[in-house]
């Protein structure tokens, strides 16, 4: 392994850390979805890491499983945010607060 | 001290005497209500059959020896025993005669008089009930039992003086009669429950033994006594608690009759006999009964002299007769108390029950107005009052006589002499106010002669309008009339007969009571001469009084009193007791109790209520700030917990 698993598992845990960022920090329903996205492909990469690191295909397998989980996500989810822009005409979430 | 058995003959006519009645409630009250001739008869029968019985007894036990007991066991907890059964002896014996005769009497004579009332079933369920009530009074053997008799007696009263429940001052009156006597019962429930701490035993012989009452402290004796005594005083219409009588009148006249002169009214000083040995065991408290006998008796008198309410003077007559027994009672004259009841039974429900019929003919109370449309051409009716009210100022040779004349004796024993004086004044009153009102009667007077214009403080004279059988007083069917009047006319003639010849029956009467009587102290003999004749004579000057004042030709038919306003008015407001209960009920419960009961309603019940749904909103608004709805923050939170919570299991793994 030519770069070091520490190394990747810093570039992942930055990746999620900036899904986080973005998750929470910005006032769009779009780009929540997309934050947690990219928090999915931080846990990816670090999978993918580990599967190398230890010669152990499941971390491969459970990659594949998020890409179904993620495509799944975002059309169900993009689907519901389209719902709800036509309803209430915003993407801000603080918009969406009947529950309160 | 406990009683002989029952033999089977008493037993067998004890139980139909007590129980039909009852069945006959229960049937009149839950099947026959439709029905009324129906339910009369189930009523009156099961009152005749309990007259026959009651005279079956009285026949049997002629000659009995000691008083004889039969209970059985109706609860038991540990320690603790409620028998219920019968009591016989001499006193009970004389008493379930008296009631259930009167009691047949006077559902004979409702017959006429009730005549067409809608409630016709009801009035006479209603009688069946108060004569059972007041048979098991009679007979109970324990207090426990008795006092629950008592209660259903009052039950009763409560009912019929109401009965016209339509009418507004008919309720308010039943209202007011039940109240007052609560009030007494409260404190004869809490004297037998003393009695009942200290003694254990609630059997009326065992209090009446030596033995049992002997070991009470005396004071607690005393205390119970007095306690005790306030039930006669409720149910008899003594001094603090007599101003609910006048008012039962606005129950029909043959209720009165019955309940309010002869029998119910009557339990009050019926209890004081059933106790006299007990009673007398404690000498300061004969000395209170004797003196509220005497002021209830001055005191109703004075109230009957200025009444024109027909069944009102009787009503205060009843009062003032009743203070008679209990001063006798009081004084220790068994048999005179006793005798008295009995007489007065006879000659106060007769008395009545005339008033009833000239009622039911003119369909008013008051007694000026009652001989200006003549009521003296009813020949019945007006010789048998005449009877009654020699009969009450005891003139011989009715039963009144003999019974004043045996009070006055045992008042004349006393030591001190005032309450001898007393009794004598009351017996110069009763005169006056029994003739005053026969001599309006029989001679009235023109309206322009006429009464005094009543003074603005009297009440005006209630009519029994209420009363559906006053619809139709004249124009009822003629015939109808006449049947209805001689229904009520044979009651009349039996009970004017019984008050001529009960008196002859004094002696072997005595004789009967006294030999039943074991407690010491009831030394009765040796009469004064003197006051007799005292009492005679001030019974005849009374009646003199009457005349000149309203029998003779002439005469203005205003008393001596009405010419005094301010006792006039004194008198004619009750000596202003209800005015002092109306001041007592409006200080003590309306702006005392139930002020501080609004009070507490208000701030302490309420009020915390309000603060608690209050203080649950606020709570609630503040919670809700930290809800704001943003799924971001959320989200933050939950990173934030998750980033902690990995930090912490990080470090501790180490």
């Amino acid at each position: 392994m030519i770069v070091p698993f520490g190394h990747v598992l810093m570039v992942a845990g930055i990746i999620f850390a900036l899904g986080v960022f973005c998750a929470v920090v910005r006032r769009n329903l779009i780009m929540i979805v997309l934050g947690i996205e990219i928090m999915l492909n931080a846990v990816s990469i670090a999978f993918v890491a580990a599967a190398l690191r230890w010669n152990n295909l499941e971390g491969q397998t459970f990659v594949l499983f998020i890409l179904a989980v993620a495509a799944t996500e975002v059309s169900v989810g993009l689907a519901i945010i389209v719902y709800a822009f036509r309803r209430t005409g915003s993407f801000d979430p603080s918009n969406f607060n009947l529950l309160r | 001290m406990v009683g002989s058995p029952v033999d089977a003959a008493t037993l067998t006519a004890l139980v139909p005497a007590t129980m039909l009645p009852f069945v006959a409630f229960l049937l009149t009250f839950i099947f026959t209500r439709r029905f009324p001739r129906f339910s009369a008869g189930l009523s009156i029968g099961s009152i005749a059959v309990s007259l026959v019985c009651s005279l079956a007894l009285l026949g049997l036990n002629l000659k009995m020896t000691g008083p004889m007991q039969y209970s059985v066991r109706l609860l038991a907890s540990s320690g603790l025993d409620i028998p219920f059964g019968f009591l016989l002896d001499r006193l009970n014996l004389l008493m379930i005669v008296v009631v259930s005769a009167v009691c047949f009497l006077v559902q004979v004579y409702s017959l006429g008089y009730m005549a067409g009332d809608p409630g016709f079933s009801r009035y006479y369920s209603f009688m069946s009930l108060f004569a059972w009530a007041m048979l098991n009074l009679t007979l109970s053997p324990t207090i426990l039992q008795l006092y629950v008799f008592w209660e259903l007696v009052g039950l009763s009263s409560y009912l019929l003086i109401g009965f016209w429940y339509e009418k507004f001052s008919a309720t308010q009156a039943g209202k007011k009669a039940f109240v007052m006597t609560r009030a007494g019962d409260a404190a004869f429930f809490i004297g037998f429950l003393l009695l009942f701490l200290h003694t254990g035993n609630l059997s009326i012989l065992d209090l009446n033994g030596r033995a049992v009452s002997a070991a009470l402290p005396p004071s607690v004796l005393t205390l119970s006594a007095l306690l005790i005594f306030g039930g006669i005083v409720g149910k008899s219409a003594q001094f603090p608690l007599l101003t609910w009588l006048p008012d039962a009148m606005e129950g029909p006249t043959p209720v009165s009759a019955l309940l309010h002169s002869a029998t119910m009214v009557a339990a009050g000083v019926y209890l004081f006999a059933r106790l006299f040995p007990f009673f007398s065991m404690s000498p300061a408290a004969m000395e209170v009964f004797l003196a509220i006998g005497t002021i209830s008796m001055i005191l109703a008198s004075t109230m009957a002299i200025v009444s024109r309410d027909i069944k009102k003077v009787w009503a205060y007559s009843t009062i003032s007769q009743l203070g008679f027994m209990i001063m006798a009672l009081g004084a220790g004259g068994y048999f005179a108390g006793i005798f008295h009841l009995t007489a007065h039974a006879g000659f106060k429900s007769l008395l009545f029950l005339c008033s009833g019929v000239f009622i039911h003919r003119y369909g008013t109370n008051d007694v000026y107005e009652l001989g200006r449309l003549g009521s003296r051409r009813m020949i019945v009716p007006t010789v048998s009052i005449i009877v009654g009210a020699a009969a009450l100022s005891g003139f011989p040779p009715f039963s009144g006589y003999f019974s004043k004349e045996a009070i006055m004796g045992s008042l004349a024993e006393l030591p001190n002499p005032a309450w001898l004086a007393a009794g004598l004044a009351g017996v110069f009153l009763t005169a006056y106010y029994s003739f005053r009102l026969i001599f309006i009667l029989l001679l009235p007077r023109a309206w322009e002669a006429g009464p005094p214009a009543p003074i603005s403080t009297a009440r005006p004279p209630t009519r029994e309008a209420g009363g559906p059988n006053s619809q139709s007083p004249h124009a009822g069917a003629e015939t109808g009339h006449e049947s209805h009047y001689w229904v009520m006319a044979w009651p009349l003639i039996i009970l004017t007969a019984i008050t001529v010849i009960l008196g002859f029956f004094a002696g072997p009467v005595k004789d009967f009571l006294q030999a039943g009587i074991t407690a010491g102290g009831t030394a009765e003999g040796g009469a004064f001469a003197w006051s007799h004749v005292a009492a005679l004579g001030l019974a005849v000057a009374g009646a003199v009084l009457a005349w000149l004042e309203f029998g003779r030709s002439g005469a203005k038919q205003i008393g001596f009193v009405e010419r005094i306003p301010p006792l006039y008015r004194l008198f004619a407001e009750r000596w202003y007791i209800d005015h002092f209960y109306r001041l007592l009920v409006n200080l003590v419960v309306d702006r005392g109790i139930s002020y501080l009961c609004y009070q507490n309603d208000n701030k302490v019940i309420d009020a915390s209520i309000d603060e608690l749904s209050e203080g649950t909103i606020e709570g609630g608004r503040i919670v809700a700030f930290l809800q704001s709805g943003m799924i971001q923050y959320r989200l933050l939170v939950i990173f934030a917990v998750m980033v902690l919570l990995s930090i912490y299991f990080f470090f501790q793994v180490i």
